[in-house]
């Protein structure tokens, strides 16, 4: 794979929080396109590892490159966009539109303290589009239901049309029809735009069945490509433990609502 | 006197009141800084961080002694005090020595303890400390006005120019860094405006009562459920007629002009509160 289409390698990592190891000896590269989903026990070190992605917390060792460039030298944040787990814990009394808090993901470095400009506001108009939220486009974000919010935080980050996107467990406490309009937008992104996805969850029939990649993380990171013969148990029991048993076969997902990887 | 009577009685004194320069520079001080508390503090009230006004507040007090003592205008140290106060909680903070309430907690103790040892020093001052600890909107002479304008410019400026990434900051710090907004840096500018919001109105309203100008009417604009820039123009829009109405009629009826401004403000925050339960 060229290096101009690699957005995220990752080479002997080692992660400590409080003395502790939380990630050893991370190996693993994420090319432009991939739709990578991050699964693993609670506790596993997912988090962890998407924090050190974006430089919030110090790795001990090895080195995290993004887009080519260490990460203590890299300057191109706009580049990736980020959706925290608290991200839709605000109160839902917060004084925000749907379009106003998508407006919010114009700001970048280049910006702070301007006034926005067209380009800004039609690229606000062509997320929520995107995202299917014109109907809703003037309601507080408090109003919306779940799924509707997880849909406003991608719209917001696409305002800035980032290469790559990190998502930390988007989807929990939402039904099922839900997570299933959220997947299918993530890959109509990750497909018409070409948008590198990053997603830790815990959904892993939408990871088989959607994604490119997966990342089994408990300590140790296991990287392995979403094929017709991958042995998704046996590599899941290596992560999850041996009581562990997940059957898959990717002939299963024509009952998921999918949108090309399958 | 009948009911009639009284009502032209009243109106008349209102007109009369307008003919002066004292009552018009204290409209036109009590206006700037209920624009620039309302602002400043809807912010606050969306940070949770309410408690820093009055942390802040208090801690002038001792800022204001120290004038008083001195000889130096009371609000230029009370303004020196409050941003070394902002400096300290902001530190104290970003080190770890104590959590932000625990360091607003002891800079208020020892801007108030600074004040209290000051004004025994001195054995009590002739100028009324009072009517700092409680305003006196009445008596904004020209140079506080300067004052007053100058300082209620450059909050108004800031927030102004940087709202929308104060509000990201507010709504997600961790995203707004990544984004590229100099969260540290704005932070503290913020926290500095707040120090200066306060000092620009201490006069208007005084220490004790200022964060009651901070809070309350982002508070009643926050009941009415309305987007972010309904809900800053509504704060605005209380704390301004707030603030006239309190001035108005404290001095028609001889009344003290903190506590009205304060009482009309409470009176829109149990009608907001209504509003919100009927539906």
């Amino acid at each position: 794979m060229p290096t101009e289409s690699l957005v995220l390698e990752v080479k002997n990592v080692e992660i400590s929080r409080d003395g502790q190891k939380v990630i050893e000896d991370a190996n693993f590269s994420i090319n432009r396109g991939d739709y990578v989903g991050v699964v693993g026990p609670n506790g596993g070190g997912k988090t962890t590892l998407l924090s050190a992605i974006l430089n919030f917390l110090p790795i001990t060792k090895g080195s995290i490159r993004l887009f080519g460039t260490e990460i203590a030298k890299f300057k191109a944040w706009e580049k990736i966009a980020y959706i925290s787990q608290q991200a839709t814990s605000f109160e839902n009394q917060f004084p925000l539109t749907v379009k106003e808090l998508v407006s919010l993901g114009c700001i970048k470095k280049g910006n702070v303290g301007r006034r926005f400009r067209k380009e800004d506001w039609s690229a606000v108009d062509n997320s929520i589009r995107f995202m299917g939220l014109e109907d809703v486009a003037n309601k507080r974000i408090g109003q919306l239901s779940g799924g509707q919010k997880q849909r406003v935080f991608v719209a917001k980050a696409l305002a800035r049309n980032p290469e790559l996107i990190l998502l930390d467990e988007p989807i929990v406490g939402v039904d099922s029809n839900a997570q299933e309009r959220f997947y299918k937008k993530l890959s109509d992104l990750n497909i018409e735009r070409k948008t590198t996805i990053l997603i830790v969850t815990h959904d892993l029939t939408s990871v088989f069945c959607r994604m490119s990649k997966v990342l089994c993380v408990s300590k140790k990171v296991e990287e392995a490509k979403i094929t017709d013969d991958l042995d998704a148990n046996k590599l899941l029991k290596r992560a999850y433990g041996e009581h562990f048993h997940f059957v898959f076969h990717k002939h299963e997902c024509s009952g998921v609502f999918t949108n090309g990887h399958c | 006197m009948n009911a009639a009577g009284y009502s032209q009685m009243v109106t008349a004194n209102i007109i009369d009141l307008f003919s002066y320069q004292f009552f018009q520079n204290a409209l036109i001080g009590g206006v700037i800084a209920a624009v620039a508390c309302a602002s400043v503090g809807l912010f606050l009230v969306l940070k949770k961080e309410a408690m820093i006004g009055d942390g802040l507040s208090h801690t002038a007090f001792g800022g204001i002694a120290l004038g008083l003592f001195l000889g130096i205008n009371p609000l230029l140290t009370a303004l020196g005090v409050s941003l070394l106060a902002v400096f300290t909680i902001s530190y104290m903070r970003r080190k770890k020595i104590a959590p932000t309430d625990s360091a607003i907690a002891v800079m208020l103790a020892m801007g108030f303890s600074t004040g209290l040892i000051v004004i025994s020093i001195a054995g009590g001052f002739n100028v009324d400390l009072f009517s700092y600890l409680f305003g006196s909107i009445l008596t904004i002479d020209s140079m506080d006005l300067a004052l007053i304008s100058m300082l209620g410019s450059a909050v108004l400026l800031f927030v102004g120019i940087f709202r929308r990434e104060l509000l990201s900051m507010v709504f997600d710090e961790e995203d707004s860094r990544i984004m590229g907004v100099p969260t540290r840096r704005l932070s503290i500018i913020f926290d500095l405006l707040v120090a200066i919001t306060i000092v620009l109105s201490i006069k208007v309203i005084g220490t004790i009562l200022v964060v009651a100008l901070l809070v309350l009417p982002g508070l009643c604009a926050l009941k009415l459920n309305l987007s972010f820039r309904s809900t800053i123009i509504t704060a605005i829009g209380f704390s301004v007629l707030s603030t006239l109405l309190g001035t108005i009629f404290s001095a028609v009826f001889k009344l003290a002009p903190a506590g009205v401004i304060v009482f009309v403000l409470v009176f829109f925050f149990f009608v907001t509160l209504i509003y919100k339960k009927l539906g």
